[in-house]
């Protein structure tokens, strides 16, 4: 029962949110100074009556409450509207970007999460000796490495000095495939660049997280006990140690994909790569009122679901949670 | 480096246009018409020029920072829609590679005695991407299309049209209500009546045209949207011989420091804009060489003279003295030297110098320009004076010489024009609060007209046709809610812009298009700071017979140089 009532209380959180996001977002952008028509009609004899007929063919003539009551009920029937700067609908659009985002992010957050859990545990059951401090001082190197700035470092050694990768985009421009084989080859040579410097700049947290928990349970009595029992060193590390430091590991995790999904615009721009966050860049610049309010609402429901999956899993792994 | 306005640059527009150009010998004697403009259209040079170009299998690949907002040709607003589409949908006329105009799908036109009708005559044997003739029924439908919905930004060139009829399908015949001295066969595309009357006008405004059909030398291929877009060679287009590049395909960079890195490994062929940084990075970059053209485009900073009651701009600003000084205090040469590492030159007019034949060049004696001194004996002359410790000018009645100032934060070169006009100023005992913004909200700000709160901004302005009529009609009155982003208005240089735009002479225009540019520059509501350099770079390894244009060898207003390049080996 508790676990129901723990899972329902959840699911009615995930909705509200999910509703205050919804109207946060139409505010937000529909406040902020600017508009999507005014540059639009910055040029020649265009008119005054001309940007008028423009504002109206948007709808955006109309209140702004009248706006979000039509927002919401095209939103209830599954439409995300018109893209005022490609004239398109916006699902169309969003469907190939999100595909490209996780297509990169998904390669990307599977390497950092595991090479940087396993350097992690490798750090912390060496505590002290050099291998422990090179890691440290790798990771927190890393860490510190601006996103934009690796980029173009990668794409000046790897890129154009060794000609060893693609710079740009996610395919060759231009290139019709002859088999699926050389589609998805093409493609992993353009992921190498992009997926490599999310690995290295964000591989740092992941180390350090995994380490401090780590030593924190290594000095756990239930350890000393462990010990005690006559196990080998390896066994008290990963069935005794490494399990109980996980909670930190799994919270940081649930942020990252979060970060990932809304977070990879610097990536994406440095190496050209039809994602969301280049998309939700310019929609912003644009003021692409529909295609903005779509991309946000994906990005929320992206977080708010990894969340939900996150507390989910504290249940599995955390039996205090479970029992709470 | 893509300008935030350069997207606004709808690529055509101002009425009256191009008497300048080829089309002069046409429209400068309309009485004498016939002959002449037949002439003018036959002299053009042809489409694709050079008869050796053959055929290739080789692909072009063109490096872009921005897309195309729709494949739709009538209601496309960007540079980058208008440069893709103008190879799918061929125009009456077109710009040649020396920018005059040259026959498309007319092979020849001529105007009426009083210049208020033209007669095109259609090529023969054109067919549309589908198979089917093109006729004087496509012509037609598409003017009056436009014209009568008012539809996208073409539509500014047939406010004045009355009617369009075909005596036979290969003639047509638009009639205006005033003399043209502008030819709109030069920027209106032709789209195929069989495909386009099935929709009415609001379908029409928000068709994406997903698979454009046309009549011109590329057909449509394939748009990934933030990657690329190719268009394929027609083989049955009209044009002879055809052009060389099997394919043409436009690359989409995030930044303009990676576009220059796929230049040097051969990802693409050329690039239109070069950011300055990276420019003299390609200096000496193997089997590249680029090329700094002059521009029809400049850079202001522009002073909030709204006579708007409500206006929330600093009065002070209406004083032309003020508007002088501030003038005086900047050196144009410094600011080309340090924020365009001197890819330009500093400016006067507010037509641009790359506009040669139009532009007025301000005597150095006259300028109102890098001389503190004299700004400060104006200001003194008028009154402002300094009276208390804190180094700033004010006015009798108290009110202080201080102003705000806005640019856009990612237009860098403005951002450093911000800093030493500001260092300028307070040389001269003017404050100026200097803050940034994003392009949206820094142009919802300046063309706020019910209320424009705000004292001095800085932006630039790219010429939307190769013609002084363009920027001439920035500001005027009528364009105060429009394009009009001072508030400037003064009926006399309105009623010369009325002048000049029924003057089909070119001498006697000039001598009026002089006159405004003479007037706007003394009423100092725009500070010109400089025309900056089209930069521009290509491989000679993969594509040969790049033709300079002023403007851009592409995206400029002529198409040629895509049909006249040929394989470099």
């Amino acid at each position: 029962m508790p676990r129901l009532r723990y899972f329902l209380v959840k699911v009615v959180q995930v909705l509200v949110t999910l509703f205050a996001v919804v109207t946060f977002n139409f505010y937000l952008f529909h406040v902020l100074p600017g508009d999507p028509i005014r540059l639009l009609a910055r040029a020649g004899n265009l008119q005054p009556e001309d940007i008028a007929r423009l504002r109206q063919l948007f709808g955006l003539d109309q209140s702004l409450p009248v706006q979000f009551l039509i927002y919401l009920r095209d939103l209830a029937t599954g439409n995300l509207g018109m893209s005022l700067a490609y004239r398109q609908p916006v699902a169309d659009i969003l469907a190939q970007r999100i595909f490209n985002t996780v297509e990169l992010l998904a390669m990307a957050t599977v390497l950092v999460i595991v090479i940087g859990v396993v350097a992690g545990v490798f750090a912390a059951a060496r505590r002290g000796t050099r291998a422990d401090a090179g890691t440290v001082v790798a990771s927190l190197f890393f860490w510190s490495l601006p996103t934009f700035w690796t980029g173009l470092m990668l794409i000046f050694i790897l890129g154009v000095y060794l000609h060893a990768f693609p710079i740009s985009g996610a395919g060759t421009p231009g290139v019709f495939y002859s088999s699926l084989p050389a589609q998805l080859l093409d493609l992993s040579s353009h992921l190498v660049l992009p997926s490599l410097t999310l690995l290295l700049v964000d591989i740092g947290q992941f180390v350090l997280i995994t380490r401090s928990s780590l030593i924190d349970v290594l000095t756990e009595d239930f350890i000393v006990t462990a010990r005690a029992k006559g196990l080998s060193a390896r066994q008290v590390l990963w069935r005794h140690g490494v399990p109980n430091a996980m909670l930190p590991v799994v919270t940081t995790s649930a942020l990252y994909v979060g970060l990932v999904v809304g977070g990879a615009i610097q990536v994406e721009t440095v190496f050209s790569w039809p994602g969301m966050g280049r998309l939700i860049y310019d929609a912003v610049l644009r003021r692409d009122y529909p295609l903005i309010e779509a991309t946000f609402l994906v990005f929320a429901v992206t977080v708010i679901l990894v969340n939900f999956a996150t507390d989910l899993l504290y249940m599995w792994i955390d039996p205090r949670v479970r029992n709470a | 480096m893509k300008r935030p306005w350069t997207m606004l640059v709808l690529s055509v527009s101002a009425a009256l246009v191009a008497a300048a150009c080829g089309g002069t010998a046409a429209t400068s004697a309309p009485p004498a018409s016939a002959a002449a403009s037949a002439a003018a259209g036959a002299s053009g040079s042809a489409a694709a020029p050079a008869p050796s170009a053959t055929p290739s299998q080789q692909a072009l690949k063109v490096g872009w920072l921005s897309e195309p907002d729709t494949m739709n040709p009538l209601t496309t607003y960007s540079t980058e829609g208008v440069e893709v589409l103008q190879l799918v949908y061929d125009k009456l006329l077109d710009y040649n590679l020396q920018l005059k105009p040259e026959p498309e799908l007319a092979t020849s036109y001529e105007y009426s005695s009083d210049g208020k009708s033209i007669t095109f005559h259609l090529r023969s044997g054109v067919m549309w991407q589908d198979g089917r003739p093109l006729t004087a029924d496509d012509v037609a439908y598409t003017y009056n299309l436009i014209h009568d919905n008012q539809l996208g930004q073409y539509a500014q060139f047939l406010t004045d049209l009355t009617s369009v009829t075909t005596p036979d399908p290969a003639t047509v015949v638009l009639t205006f209500s005033a003399a043209q001295a502008f030819n709109p066969g030069l920027v209106v595309p032709i789209v195929p009546k069989h495909i386009w009357s099935s929709m009415d006008a609001k379908a029409i405004e928000n068709f994406a045209n997903d698979t454009p059909i046309g009549s011109g030398p590329y057909k449509f291929a394939q748009w990934q949207k933030g990657a690329s877009l190719t268009l394929t060679r027609n083989p049955s287009w009209w044009g002879s011989p055809l052009p060389s590049p099997a394919s043409i395909t436009w690359v989409l960079y995030g930044n303009g420091d990676v576009m220059g890195q796929a230049l040097r490994s051969g990802e693409v062929d050329i690039i239109p804009q070069v950011p300055p940084t990276v420019y003299d990075g390609l200096a000496g970059a193997p089997n590249v060489t680029s090329v700094s053209l002059p521009s029809f485009s400049f850079h202001h900073i522009g002073f909030n003279v709204s006579t708007n009651p409500k206006s929330g701009g600093n009065p002070l600003l209406r004083q032309l003295v003020v508007r002088q000084a501030l003038e005086y205090s900047v050196d144009r040469n410094q600011l080309v030297q340090l924020c365009l590492a001197g890819h330009g030159q500093p400016a006067d007019t507010i037509v641009p110098a790359g506009l040669s034949d139009w532009h007025l060049a301000i005597p150095a004696d006259q300028a109102l320009n890098n001389n503190p001194a004299k700004a400060k004996q104006i200001l003194d002359a008028a009154g402002y004076t300094v009276r208390d410790s804190s180094g700033v000018r004010s006015a009798p009645d108290g009110s202080k010489l201080e102003f705000r100032l806005i640019a856009i934060a990612t237009t860098d070169v403005d951002v450093c024009a911000a800093h030493l006009f500001q260092n300028a100023a307070a040389a001269v005992g003017i404050k100026l609060d200097f803050q940034t913004l994003d392009t949206n909200t820094l142009g919802s700000t300046v063309y706020n007209s019910a209320a424009p709160n705000w004292d001095i901004f800085v932006w630039g302005w790219d010429s939307g046709v190769p013609d002084p009529e363009y920027m001439l009609g920035v500001p005027l009155c009528s364009q105060i809610g429009g394009n009009n982003d001072v508030y400037y208005c003064n009926k006399q240089y309105d009623a010369l812009y009325a002048q000049q735009a029924v003057t089909l002479d070119p001498v006697a225009r000039k001598a009026i298009t002089d006159q405004m540019q003479q007037m706007y520059y003394n009423d100092a509501a725009y500070l010109i700071m400089w025309y900056q350099d089209k930069l521009q770079a290509y491989r000679t390894d993969t594509w040969t017979n790049w033709t300079p244009v002023p403007g851009g060898m592409i995206f400029n207003f002529t198409r040629d140089n895509y049909l006249s390049i040929r394989p470099a080996h």
